[in-house]
């Protein structure tokens, strides 16, 4: 029974440190595209696409936080043991930090890409795809996170 | 792409140009300096009238837009231009004139508003002035009567009755007699009475606490005078608004300003040209670039229009690029234009990309259900608004992405999420799941997962050896057979021995053996072809052993897929939690009201951010992962001499 409040710190873990990442890295991102859009509004649709790159990270925290609560009790599945919930924790570390310090991270390189697109329009996909080479770090960490916990309810501890 | 010269008659140069800009077969190409014997005419100030036209046009249409913006649908962006003749051209040739006539009208209006705005504030500043004044019932600048002087001013700081007596008492017998008219914190407003004597006296008096006579008084007492001001006020308020009455009644000439602003651009571009043609006395020569299937069709037209001369040659290095690609495949050109259009070496990889970009596109969005609703929303648009060029290859882009994205969501057994089940358990209360109603077997993304990752890789695999395989030809095209076998074909045949030996590891230990095999044999392979440069029998062998370091990079690429699979169960798990969210308020009124408006709201969401990542994804894939492989680009795009307009397109019979 003990390990469900486990699995429920889990996805919390998962959800809130890498919405922090995503948060810090979208806000960043989107102070300096309104500081381009009020020189020039008609770039709205590049910048919208440059500024929520980084945003990915909080959906993948959320994926992994949703399959926990899914596999643990919460909105079904079976109530995990004591083991298993701190199985949950561990796994969620990874989409958590990992999600985290690559949305402050990806937040800065979009930062440097809406600058550089303002310059220039021309630029805009080499800042798109300059961006996204952080975004690999976060999709291996939530790759680990999520083979992790969708086998955690299979292995007896 | 073939270099071109045209020779004709400079009597025939304005009609060769006029259809070469109509037809835009061909790209100018600009030289330096004129061949000898040639010169150069300077066009730059019929250029630089053009260019007064168009700012003043741009102007006007700016003010017209201010005073009653035009209405525009969210949609219209979508819309194609305006279609003309090419004879209706003249016809806004003719009336320009009044055109002109009526931006500078315009212009002139807003003139007139902007000086009657600054009328008024000046007004403002100075019924502020005379606000506190509103008390004194003689006129401000009144003089001294026959005995007595009468100063009227201000001090800037606040006196009361005793302060200011005080202070005038410090002077000895002086007689006087004072109204205070208004006393604020820092500005105090007072008449002083003083006998005429002792005019000079009272003055050094007041000097010496700030006394200060206003700037310019008037002869009227100021609360008429804040009377009169008001009243020129309002007048100046309704000249404002007449004025802009008068360029409302202007508001109908919107699109012929626009159509004249571009007839001006298309002249400007044209006398452009014209300053860069090598003339002599009665004739002039024209180069430029044509793509080669268009040859024969300049030719005719060059000869319709005119006596002239038509030449073909090889063209240069510095040739620029039009990209010919079949219907599935044109879509993608803006992708390969947008990293960079093909230089002379490089093979055209719009076909490969357009394949994979639909593919891996397909495979990141999943959902049978979003696909749907991409291929009728991009069909209709294009139905319905008979887009431009360049908007209708974004709108087949995403249809034929949007059938790729049918595709998966059928194998993924995703349609909408889980939405058709979800609904079915909800009002019937049984517990299917995808897999029981979907007649074949499918992928689950949840619990497949990693089947897909390793799925993902090995199309991932696929496509970096597709990209491989096409350096390989452009080696061999080139004559460059080292550099295809050895650097190329080496690591290719290592690739799918590694692929052979990770097949075997599952199915059967001979695969193994034979994987295995290859791999070796091609490492072996490496190390002694890679340092063949390095001097030296050990620099070779340091060399060769060094490039196999390179795995390493072949494995961050082939990881790199693994988003394949990690976006797709994103757009997948996203559509879950809005299916499962909308079932909160159950069966009653409420629930389905709530249901409904959830289930728009969120996979609206969903469609938006997951088709987003799955562009932004799938374009790194093709840029990082396979363009490294093979693609240098660097080439130019092909940018004919054509009619540039943003209000409408001149109607081509034989148009695309």
């Amino acid at each position: 029974m003990e390990g469900i409040v486990f699995a429920i710190l889990a996805a919390s873990i998962a959800t809130v440190l890498s919405g922090i990442g995503s948060a810090k890295g979208v806000g960043g991102a989107a102070q300096t595209a309104m500081g381009v859009l009020s020189e020039d509004s008609s770039m709205f649709g590049k910048m919208l696409v440059l500024t929520l790159l980084p945003g990915t990270q909080g959906l993948y925290g959320f994926i992994v936080g949703f399959l926990i609560m899914i596999n643990c009790g919460v909105l079904g599945g079976e109530i995990p043991t004591l083991m298993q919930g701190l199985a949950y924790v561990a796994a969620s570390l990874a989409i958590g930090f990992g999600g985290m310090i690559s949305g402050f991270a990806q937040g800065k390189a979009s930062v440097a890409g809406i600058s550089m697109c303002a310059k220039d329009e021309g630029n805009f996909s080499k800042a798109m795809v300059s961006i996204t080479l952080v975004e690999i770090y976060a999709l291996l960490a939530f790759i680990v996170s999520l083979l992790m916990v969708i086998s955690i309810p299979g292995i007896k501890m | 792409m073939k270099a071109v010269r045209i020779i004709a008659l400079r009597e025939d140069r304005k009609r060769i140009l006029e259809h070469l800009q109509n037809s835009s077969l061909i790209e100018i190409k600009h030289n330096e300096v004129p061949e000898s014997g040639f010169s150069r005419v300077d066009t730059s100030s019929q250029i630089q009238k053009f260019d007064r036209n168009d700012q003043l046009m741009t102007q006007a249409l700016k003010i017209l837009d201010k005073v009653s913006p035009e209405k525009k649908s969210l949609l219209s962006s979508f819309r194609g231009k305006r279609e003309v003749e090419p004879e209706d051209i003249g016809s806004i040739a003719s009336d320009s004139p009044k055109v002109i006539g009526i931006c500078n009208k315009i212009c002139d209006l807003e003139k007139q508003k902007a000086d009657y705005s600054a009328e008024r504030i000046r007004i403002k500043t100075m019924c502020a002035q005379l606000e506190p004044w509103a008390g004194l019932d003689i006129p401000m600048n009144t003089s001294d009567t026959s005995s007595t002087a009468v100063l009227i001013g201000t001090f800037p700081r606040m006196l009361d009755d005793v302060s200011l007596s005080e202070t005038l008492a410090q002077e000895e017998d002086l007689v006087f007699e004072y109204e205070i008219i208004f006393s604020g914190s820092n500005l105090t407003c007072a008449v002083i009475y003083v006998p005429k004597a002792q005019k000079e006296k009272a003055e050094n008096v007041l000097r010496t606490i700030g006394f200060t006579r206003p700037l310019n008084p008037t002869s009227r007492t100021p609360s008429e005078k804040i009377k009169r001001l008001r009243k020129k006020d309002g007048e100046l308020e309704e000249k404002i608004s007449k004025a802009n009455e008068s360029i409302n009644g202007y508001v109908k000439y919107r699109s012929m300003i626009a159509d004249t602003k571009d007839y001006y651009n298309i002249r400007s571009d044209k006398y452009k040209v014209i300053s860069e043609l090598d003339q002599s006395g009665h004739t002039f020569i024209l180069y430029g670039y044509v793509p080669e299937c268009d040859c024969e069709k300049l030719q005719q037209l060059c000869e319709r229009a005119a006596t002239c001369v038509v030449e073909f040659s090889e063209a240069g290095d510095d040739a620029p690029v039009k990209l010919k690609n079949n219907k599935f495949a044109e879509p993608a050109e803006s992708i390969v234009t947008m990293y960079s259009p093909p230089s002379k070496e490089d093979v055209d990889p719009t076909p490969i990309l357009a394949f994979f970009f639909y593919f891996f596109f397909g495979m990141m969005f999943s959902d049978a259900g979003y696909g749907l609703v991409m291929l009728i929303a991009t069909t209709a648009a294009i139905k319905i608004f008979k887009p431009d060029k360049p908007m209708r290859s974004t709108l087949k882009l995403f249809q034929y992405c949007g059938v790729a994205t049918v595709f998966w969501g059928l194998v993924f057994g995703s349609i909408f999420g889980d939405a058709p089940v979800v609904y079915y358990n909800l009002f019937t209360g049984s517990n299917l799941t995808m897999a029981d109603i979907l007649p074949w077997p499918i992928l689950d993304t949840q619990k497949d997962a990693l089947t897909i990752m390793i799925l993902s890789i090995g199309l991932g695999l696929i496509h970096i050896l597709v990209g491989m395989g096409c350096k390989f030809y452009v080696c061999l095209k080139n004559k460059r057979y080292e550099e295809a076998f050895f650097d190329t074909g080496f690591w290719m045949l290592m690739l799918i021995g590694f692929a052979v030996l990770a097949a075997g590891m599952v199915t059967s230990p001979v695969l193994i053996t034979v994987g295995a095999a290859i791999a070796i044999a091609c490492a072996v392979g490496l190390i002694l072809t890679q340092g063949r440069d390095k001097k030296g029998i050990f620099g070779k062998l340091l060399g060769g052993v060094g490039s196999l370091y390179d795995i390493t990079s072949y494995i961050s690429d082939l990881l790199s897929y693994s988003r394949l699979l990690a976006l797709g169960l994103t757009t997948g798990v996203m559509a879950q939690v809005f299916n499962m969210l909308s079932t909160l308020m159950g069966t009653n009124v409420f629930g389905i009201i709530f249901m409904i408006v959830i289930f728009i709201a969120g996979h609206l969401i969903t469609i938006g951010l997951n088709a987003l990542g799955s562009y932004v994804h799938t374009m790194r894939l093709q840029y990082v992962e396979m363009f490294s492989k093979f693609y240098d680009g660097g080439g130019r795009k092909f940018e004919p001499f054509a009619v540039n307009c943003k209000n409408f397109k001149i109607k081509n019979s034989e148009d695309m």
